[in-house]
This record gives C-alpha cells, structure tokens and sequence, in this order.
C-alpha cells in the first residue's frame, strides 16, 4: 500500500492503481480544480489550474521536502510518500490568476450560453476565481464558427484546454481538430473543406469544459438546469452505450453519454446522440386499430379502446391456435424488446397454445462495424437486445428461428396468424417482405411508427419507444444494462411490458424490476442479475465486469449530473466484481 | 404533539379588572369604536376612491408591479435575448420561452415565442430583477381583465403592446444594449 | 265597513310594507356595516344605492335554483315557506300605531288582529314555529353543515324563550293583560315606560330578543367561519331569499315587540300622551313615533352587530341558562314583590327597586362570578 498525504490527511491507496494527485486527492475528498485533463485522454497539463504543492516525504526520518514550484497535478504520479496540499496561499493564488486570466477574454455572455449552469468555468469561478473584475472588459458577444455538421465553436468562449483536439487526434482518431495561431490569439479551427464530421463529433460539445463547442443540435433549445437526467441505454446498435436522457416537461432535449467502462467508456456514437426524432415523432402509432374485414383496400382501419382492443387480439389469436392448432401461430420477439418484455410476451405466446412458433425479429445490419482508434465501436448490428432475446427464445424453444426462417414458414403457407412485435427507431421493412405476409388470416404489428407491415395488419398495437419504458438489454458482450423511462408513453399508446402483462392476465401495472427478478430465477442466463442491475450493469457471458467506484468527493459540486457523465464520476474507475457483489445496486 | 408536551407554553389569560369583569366597558369600547368610525365615514372623511372614475394614484409608477412588457430597442425590436432566466427566477413557472437563432447581426439568441400566463403570474418582479438586459419589466398597469383564460396568456406581441402603451409614462430602466460593447460583433466564416 | 274588509287592508298594508322594510333594512345594515368599517358599501345601483335592493330582489328571483342530490326535495321545499310564514304571521297582533277615527264608526285599531286577549303568547308561539323551518332546511340539505347549523338553532332558540318568557312577566305582572293595545296603553297612561322600571327584565329581552331572531353575537346557527353558512348553506336563490327575508322579519318582530313592551309604544310625553280618542293627527304622530322607535331599536341591533365577536357555542349556552334565567327570575320575584306590597301607582319605587336589583347584580357578578372558568386550560392546572 503506498500512503499519500493531501493537506494533512494520509490516505492508503494501492500498489497497482497508478493514480495521479488529482484522483488521489479526490480520494481523500479534496477537489483539485481542472480543465484540460481527461482520464480518456492523454495528459498535457496545459491549463495550469491543476497547479498544487507536492513534496516527498521521507519513510525513515518522516521529513517532508517540498518542490519549490507548483506542479501539476494532473501529471503528477501520486507515489508513496507524495505530499500535496492543495489550500495553501500559493496554490489559491495561482487558481484565482488562472481564472482571472481565462476570464479577461471571455465573452462573458453567460445568459446565453448553452453551457451556463454545467460550465467549469463557472462553477470555478464562484469556488477559485477572483471575485472583482480588475481589468475593463465589457461582455461582449462570441465569434462564431461552424466546425461540422453537429458542432458549433464559439471562439471567444474557448479555454483552450484542447481536449477536443485531442480527442479526435486519439479516441475519433481523425484529427479534423487542431489549434491554429499562437499564445493569447490560439484558437480552434478545422482545416478548410475537412469539416468534423465523423461519427464521433457530438463528444467534443460534452468534453468542452465551457460553452465554446455546443451542439447544432441543442443549441437554443432549453437551458440545462431544467432538464432531468434518466439514466438509460442507447438501443441504435448492440454496442449499447450507457446513455443519460435530458428530459425537461416531458420532451426530450438531448442524449449524452455516461460513463461506462464496460460498453462505451466515456463516449458514443452520433447515431444514438442525434437521431432520435422517433421517440417524439408525429406519426407515432396511438392507438389498437383494427381493420376490418369488408375493406381490404387498407383505408378501413378503425381504432379500438385499449381493454377491449387488446382483449379483440387476445380473443383473434386464441382462435387461430383453437381452429388450426398451435403450430400455425407464430409470435415474433423483437431485438428491441426488453429482456423483460421479451419474457412475458413468450410466456404469452406458450400460454395461447405450447406449440406456438416463437421467432427472433428482424436483425437490422447495416455495413461492418466501425471501430475507432481508442477502440470504441459502433456495431454493424442495429439493435439493443439480440443477445438477450435469443437466451430466452432458447429458454422456450431450444431452437431459434430466425426472421428469414420465419419468411420461409409463412411464403410456405405453414402459417396462419403470426404477434409481429417491432419497436424499430426506423424504416426496417420493405413492400416486398411485408408482401409474404398477405397470406395469414391473422397479422397483430405490435410497434412504433407506421410501416408496410403495419399497413398489412389486421390489428395494429401501439408500442413505446426506448426512452418511455424500463428495462434491461444484453448488448453484444452479453452485458446486462438497466434503462430508465424517461418520457411517458406518447398519449393513446402503453408501455410494451404492461400490454404484454395485461395479455397474460396479470393484475396490476408492470413493474420491471420484479419481471426481470422472475426472469432471473426461470432463465439460468440471467441469475445473476436477480437482485437488479448496477449502473455499469452486469456480464452475464464472462461473469466480470468493471465496477466504476463512487469517489469519496462525489465530484466537484454540480447542479447536473450530466457534468459528472463527462467530468469527474469517473476519476475512478476499475474494481472488478465477481459473480453478484455489486458496489452499486441496480 | 400532545397537550402535556413540555415544548408547549401555556399562556394564562390576563386577569381581568372589576369593570372588565363586568363586562360593560369592553363593550362599551367596542360600540364607540364603531360608532366614532360610523360617523367620520359619514361625515365624508372615508378613504374610499371611486375607481372607475377616479384613477388611485401611485407613489411610484416605476416601481409598481403590474401587467408586464417586453421592452424594444432604439430599431424597434425585442430586447430580449431568450435567455430564460426569468423563466428560471419565476416561483409559479408561468412564463414560456421558445428561444431561436436571431435574424439579426449583432445578436445571438432571440425569443421566437415569449408567454406569460397573467393568471398564474403572482406578480413578485422576480423576471424584472433576474433579466441581464432589463428587456421584461412590470408595468403599472394594474386593472388586468379577460373575459377568457385564453385571452390572459399574453404572446409576445401583446407584451410588446404594452410597451408600446406605457413606455412614455414609464420610461425604460436602463437604456441601450447590455451586453453588446467591446469587440465588434459578428459571425466568423 | 265591512268586517272583512278592514282587516284585508290591514293585511295588506303590513305584509306589503314589512316586506319592503325589509328590502330596505338590508340596504340600511350593509350602509351601516359600510360606514362602521370605513366604506361606503352600496353606492353603484341608484343614487346612494337606493336601487340596490330592486337588484338584489331580481337577482334572488332570476338566479338558478339548485337542489342539492340527496336532498329531502318535499322538506327542502317546505323550510323557507314556513319559516317566511311563521315570521309574517306575527304581525298578526302587534299593534303598529293607535286609533284611527273612521266617520260614521268606531276607530279603527292599528292591529290586523285587535283585541286578541292573548296576543303576545300569539306572537311567541308563531314566532317559535320559525324554528323547525330552520331545522327542516338544515336536516333536508342532506349536508354536515346544514345539519350542525339547525341543531345548534334548534338548541339556541329553545334555550333562549325561556328567559325571554320569564322577562316579559314583570310586563304582564304591570300591565294586566297578555293583550299587546293593552300594555302600550298602560304605559301611556302611567307615563312611565316599562325599561324605566323593570331595566333587569328589559336587558334579559333584549339579550334574549337578540339570540331569538340569531343576531350576531349570537348568530351561531349561520356562524360562517364554522359552518359556511348553516343551515341555509344548500340554499339558492329565492329559497335563500326567503330564509334572510324570515331573519329580517324576526328582526322587525323583536323590535317591535322591544318597543311595545318597553319603549312605551307610541307614548311619547308632550307629543303622543294618552288619550281615549285620537284625531287624524293624532293617529299619524303616533304611527310614526312607535315606527321611529322601532327603527332605533333595530339600529341599535345593527350597531351591536358590527361591533361585537360572535360567541362561543358554550358560552352562547351559559348565558342563557346560568345568566340569563336567573337574572329573569330575580326581575319576576322583584316585580311580583312590587305588584304584591306596593301602590299600583307608586312607579318611582318600583324603579328605585328595579334599578337596585340591577346594581345587586351587577355587584354580585363583579364580587363572586369568576368569568373564564370554562376556558380551556392545561392538563394539571385547576
């Protein structure tokens, strides 16, 4: 164990834990204030706001020699013996002509900066800066610059911590970023014609420390201390990023990243961050439809209350499997169902007839994955829950039959009514797939957004998207993760489970928690995650997983935990955890 | 918390005199007291205004907090910069603010829709102090009427109206643009 | 004249002019409430807000009437109509004025029932019918408070009617008759009024009077901070009208009642003194004295309303049964006394008497009564 010493207090940390001051003196609940540094990124202790005393102290004699400078802290290896204190005159000084400096060319137009209320340079301010404005600048309104599709820089904002140029340079890996001109008049820029546009770009507005990158996305929308966090999984592909939705009067503001080293470490993909117009899209499916027999020409759809609609698909299903037996009803598990929801519907479907063709939905892929230079990848397959949904398909029938397969049955006419479940974000099936479908005498679409299954149907449910509902998915790796509903359900449609629940019978509301502890103790694949799952979730395929650790500070004061996401919740980060000892409860 | 708890502190009533004991002179006090107002009343020498026709006077139009208005600068436009901060000060969240890119050069952010719910307002003046660039302010404007809920969501244009209606009686707090010295504005690129 | 012909005049000269004293009391009571508290209350309908009254008559009558679900439909009916009825019939035997000569027959008496031997009783019986209106119309409201709002007049008026029984006994005792003519004349002809000489039993009727027609301070029954209107809360319109129309009639009664066993009628010394016969002058002088009178004693009311706190209910309950009944008592057996040893003409030392029982009391409330003994007080403490 090395012994550490920050402002007085002796701290034990590990041998192997190679840490630098700033995570060290975090662990013994002292604040180092800082811009530049990231634990993504490399370290280039260019702020200077880090800047602290630290001296070695000697084991035999017990004597203390100091640096007689100030070193950063961030580059400073917290070894046994290392002595830091972080209050004393010297340091607050350099804080305060840090602050006062980065303050003498800022814009100051704080009221409308889309960072203002999850600004460092803010919240620095009120705990490190200078209290009284020494030189005569007036506020003055930022230049403005168009990086790339997603990102805006207002240059006067910047600090110049170049986190976002190191973060294409090491993590995107595609150095659109860099720092042209020198000393007071550095700026960010991109080279003319070689926009930031890769598929990482909406990072650099969360690492930005104030309000110089924002996103085109966000900017003017909503200030951020009325949005509430959800922590919640991003279902755009089976990497499944933990993901925060910033929510203010039930609308959706924007999607940011949270810290998870085991799926997506510090960042994600500007798929799951932008393209998220079908959670509040217009033409959302509301309500049970039902076409009727005497008009085939697709028009005659006509809408059904929900206990009575669902009993009408319950009463059209059980039918099917009365007059031709079991065997010719086929439901069909979405990749975008929960794992909870994905178990109560089986369990319907065996409950209707135990014979009854369970089949995995359809499993968008789009190209080959993407992997970045830090490792990140985006997925070729584009959905959350594959993993999960075939363990239980497996649980139930051995044997998992693939959409193609399924199109094979139905154009085989072995078919004659078939539980469509879907919940995809985007168009995913054409006239022609849907086309096979013509032939059974009973087609239930359970999903989102209209589509030409949809349109084939002879009972339309309304699904709900990811960010309206609770529950787990298992992403490639086989890692559990636990998302939290952040919207309600758009008015007219129900959350999926509680439709499925209400199939079955069951009283009351669903509650996913308890589905998923019943799932534990029925499907072996998922015992460990009886007892709920933690924030970083859980591997149920290797059994490990990295547990970040709550650090003692709880991180630098702030209103939002969006800053924590990208900040400092992640000061720490590994301990390792074995078969169900979870540090943080689901 | 019950009655023979320690925290509570009886208080006896105070002991009456003989002539409170009887009764008579408290009475008595009451029904002089109303009778001394009865007759100054009557005499005329009553506080009452006739409101419609006499208008009530202020001490201080500047500093009364009625209907409110959103203030134009010297090119008629709106002054403020939809930066929600009087939203945020608001206690009964009655304002709703739609903030936009700005048509204009010098300026970055603009309300494309302002609405304050008059009735839900409970007119403390916590937007006026909270505003950066002195753009919402409260009127003296005091007799607010609708003959609908709908008609007391006051829009943006109607809150410019009301500047239009009271910034001569009531001059603006503060002239000019807040916050658009120093270097010169514009967009890069 | 025709035998029915002269008490149908009558009839209708009282109903119609009690009704619009009343329309105009209220106006009167909100002025003065107005004026008492730095307002200046009606003042938008008619000069002074002298149509105010016209406007609140058409408001009664056009606003929407409501029966609550729940309601006792026949009962709910019934209350305000009978207890209206109850209050306009007790006029029957208060004399408003004196003689009117009639040519060629005997003067008409300002009664619409003269010569009623047992008039007062008349009055007090009518009157107490007023009490099941009030309690009909709180139990058929179907509601709480309608229904705590009539039991607790139900018990206040009960209560109530006995001191006010036992006070006007001394009058009886005085004057020999129950007949209401009687006992103005016999304070005409004695020229001493009765308050003069009985002032126990006039402050027991009074009090007694005030809780009898739920005046405030002892308007409990629609006490508003506890029961948001009583029993009339469920009342709408001119179902509400005829509840507040009763209470002003009660009013009316008990003034006059005040003024014709007390106030000397429509004695006045110099102006209206006794007489067997009465000019047209004479009739219309005294009209107007006993309608003046009965004006201040409502006004008095008035004052009293604007200027004290409502009771407690026990409270309200002590002084009709522990302060009101024996004061009563003592004004009975000093009067009884009187009757009984002294000249029937000797007023002076029945008022000498009747002053010194007052001052007994007085005394004996400032030496020995402990006021306050009832108010709540810590547990342990006695």
């Amino acid at each position: 164990m090395a012994t550490i010493t920050v402002d007085g207090n002796d701290i034990q940390v590990g041998d192997d834990e190679r840490l630098n001051v700033i995570q060290a003196a975090d662990r013994a609940g002292v604040a180092i204030p800082f811009y530049c540094w990231h634990p993504g990124l490399s370290v280039v202790a260019s702020c200077r706001m880090c800047l602290v005393e630290t001296g070695m102290k000697n084991k035999d004699t017990g004597e203390i020699s100091m640096m007689p400078k100030l070193v950063p802290a961030c580059q400073t290896p917290a070894k046994d013996g290392t002595v830091v204190v972080t209050n004393s005159p010297k340091v607050r000084a350099n804080q305060n002509f840090v602050q006062e400096g980065l303050l003498l060319d800022h814009p100051v137009d704080c009221p409308i900066c889309d960072k203002a209320g999850e600004c460092w340079l803010q919240d620095y301010y009120f705990s490190y800066g200078h209290q009284e404005r020494r030189a005569d600048v007036r506020p003055f309104t930022s230049r403005k610059r168009d990086l790339g599709e997603h990102v805006t820089l207002f240059v006067d904002r910047c600090v110049m911590c170049s986190r976002c140029v190191r973060f294409t340079q090491e993590v995107s890996g595609g150095s659109e970023l860099l720092v042209i001109d020198r000393g007071s008049h550095a700026e960010i820029d991109v080279f003319p014609g070689f926009p930031l546009d890769d598929q990482m770009s909406g990072n650099v507005n969360d690492l930005c420390p104030v309000g110089a990158l924002c996103s085109k996305d966000f900017l003017y929308q909503q200030r951020v201390w009325f949005m509430e966090p959800h922590d919640s999984v991003c279902t755009r592909c089976s990497t499944g990023c933990s993901i925060q939705l910033h929510v203010s009067q039930n609308q959706l503001y924007r999607i940011q990243p949270r810290y998870n080293p085991n799926a997506n470490d510090w960042w994600m993909c500007d798929i799951g961050r932008f393209e998220n117009e079908s959670v509040r899209a217009p033409e959302r499916l509301s309500s049970i439809e039902h076409r009727s027999a005497d008009s085939k020409t697709g028009a005659g759809f006509s809408n059904r209350l929900w206990p009575e609609g669902l009993k009408a698909v319950h009463g059209a299903l059980s039918e099917i499997a009365a007059r031709t037996g079991g065997s010719t009803l086929a439901v069909v598990l979405s990749p975008f169902l929960t794992c909870e929801e994905a178990y109560l519907l089986a369990t319907y479907a065996k409950t209707i007839s135990a014979d009854v063709v369970l089949a995995l939905g359809k499993v968008p892929v789009e190209g080959a994955d993407k992997t970045f230079k830090s490792g990140f990848t985006i997925r070729a397959e584009r959905c959350p829950n594959r993993l999960g949904v075939e363990q239980i398909l497996r649980h139930f029938q051995k044997s998992v039959i693939d959409w193609p397969a399924l199109l094979k049955k139905v154009e085989a006419g072995e078919l004659q009514g078939a539980y469509v479940s879907a919940g995809y974000p985007v168009a995913w099936i054409d006239e022609a797939e849907a086309a096979a479908f013509e032939r059974l005498s009973l087609l239930v679409v359970h999903d989102i957004l209209p589509s030409p299954l949809a349109r084939k149907a002879h009972y339309v449910v309304p699904g709900v998207s990811f960010a309206e509902k609770d529950g787990s998915y298992v992403n490639h790796s086989g890692l559990i993760q636990w998302g939290e509903w952040g919207l309600t359900p758009v008015e007219g449609a129900h959350v999926d489970g509680q439709t499925f629940s209400d199939l079955l019978g069951r009283k009351g509301l669903y509650q996913a928690a308890s589905v998923l502890k019943e799932l534990a103790g029925i499907v072996p694949f998922f015992a460990r995650a009886a007892d709920g799952v933690p924030q970083a979730g859980l591997n149920l395929v290797t059994g490990t997983e990295k547990h970040p650790r709550t650090t003692a500070l709880g991180t630098v004061t702030h209103p939002l935990p969006t800053f924590r996401s990208v900040g400092t919740a992640f000061l720490e980060t590994e301990a390792v955890s074995r078969n169900g000892s979870n540090p943080i409860s689901g | 918390m019950q009655p023979d708890s320690k925290q509570i502190k009886w208080v006896d009533e105070p002991k009456l005199g003989l002539a409170g004991r009887l009764y008579l002179t408290p009475l008595i006090d009451g029904l002089s007291l109303t009778a001394r107002h009865f007759f100054r009343t009557a005499r005329g020498e009553g506080f009452t205004r006739q409101f419609p026709e006499e208008r009530p006077l202020f001490g201080n139009p500047l500093i009364y907090r009625g209907v409110h208005r959103l203030n134009k600068d010297e090119q008629g436009r709106v002054k403020c910069v939809a930066c929600f901060l009087c939203a945020t000060a608001c206690p009964a969240h009655c304002i709703d603010i739609i903030g936009t890119e700005s048509p204009w050069a010098d300026r970055e952010k603009y309300p494309q829709s302002f609405v304050i719910d008059e009735l839900r307002c409970i007119f403390c003046g916590m937007c006026e102090e909270a505003c950066p660039v002195d753009a919402i302010e409260l009127t003296s404007l005091f007799d607010l009427t609708g003959a609908s809920r709908e008609e007391m969501v006051f829009d943006k244009e109607k809150l410019l109206s009301v500047y239009d209606q009271t910034c001569d009686l009531e001059p603006m707090r503060s002239r000019g643009p807040a916050a658009h010295s120093g270097p010169p504005p514009g967009k890069d690129h | 004249m025709q035998v029915w012909l002269e008490p149908l005049i009558k009839i209708v000269l009282v109903v119609l002019a009690t009704q619009a004293a009343v329309a105009y009391l209220v106006l009167v009571e909100r002025k003065v409430a107005a004026y008492m508290q730095d307002r200046l209350g009606p003042n938008r309908v008619g000069p002074w807000g002298l149509f105010q009254p016209i406007a609140d008559g058409a408001k009664f009558i056009l606003k929407e009437e409501l029966i609550p679900a729940g309601a006792d439909r026949a009962l709910f009916l019934i209350a305000p109509v009978s207890i209206l009825a109850a209050a306009t019939l007790a006029f029957a035997t208060i004399p408003f004025g004196y003689l009117v000569p009639w040519p060629g027959a005997d003067p008409i008496e300002l009664t619409i029932a003269p010569k009623v031997d047992i008039g007062l009783l008349f009055v007090f019986a009518i009157g107490s019918l007023g009490v099941y209106g009030v309690i009909l119309g709180g139990w058929a409201s179907n509601n709480k408070y309608s229904l705590l709002g009539g039991l607790r007049s139900s018990a206040q008026l009960v209560s109530y009617e006995i001191p006010l029984g036992l006070s006007v006994i001394g009058v009886l005792l005085f004057s020999g008759s129950l007949r209401l003519e009687t006992i103005i004349t016999a304070q005409a002809q004695s020229g001493w009024w009765w308050f003069a000489v009985q002032p126990l039993g006039f402050l027991v009727f009074m009090v007694s009077g005030c809780a009898e027609a739920s005046r405030l301070p002892f308007d409990l029954p629609e006490c508003e901070q506890e029961l948001v209107g009583g029993y009339h809360t469920e009342y709408t319109a001119m179902k509400f009208g005829m509840f507040a129309f009763a209470e002003y009639l009660h009013l009316i009664t008990v003034a006059f009642l005040t003024v014709n066993l007390y106030l000397g009628g429509w004695h006045l010394w110099g102006l209206a003194p006794y007489a067997d016969e009465v000019g047209w002058f004479g009739a219309i002088v005294r009209v107007l004295v006993l309608n003046i009178k009965m004006l201040l004693v409502i006004l008095f009311f008035m004052w009293i309303r604007w200027s004290w706190p409502r009771f407690r209910y026990d409270q309200l309950m002590n002084i009709a049964w522990k302060v009101m009944i024996p004061l009563g008592v003592i004004n009975l057996l000093v009067c009884a006394v009187c009757q009984e040893f002294l000249d029937p003409k000797n007023y002076l030392t029945r008022a000498v008497l009747g002053w010194l029982a007052v001052g007994g009391c007085v005394l004996y409330a400032a030496l020995f009564a402990h006021p306050g003994k009832t108010r709540l007080k810590a547990p342990g403490i006695t």
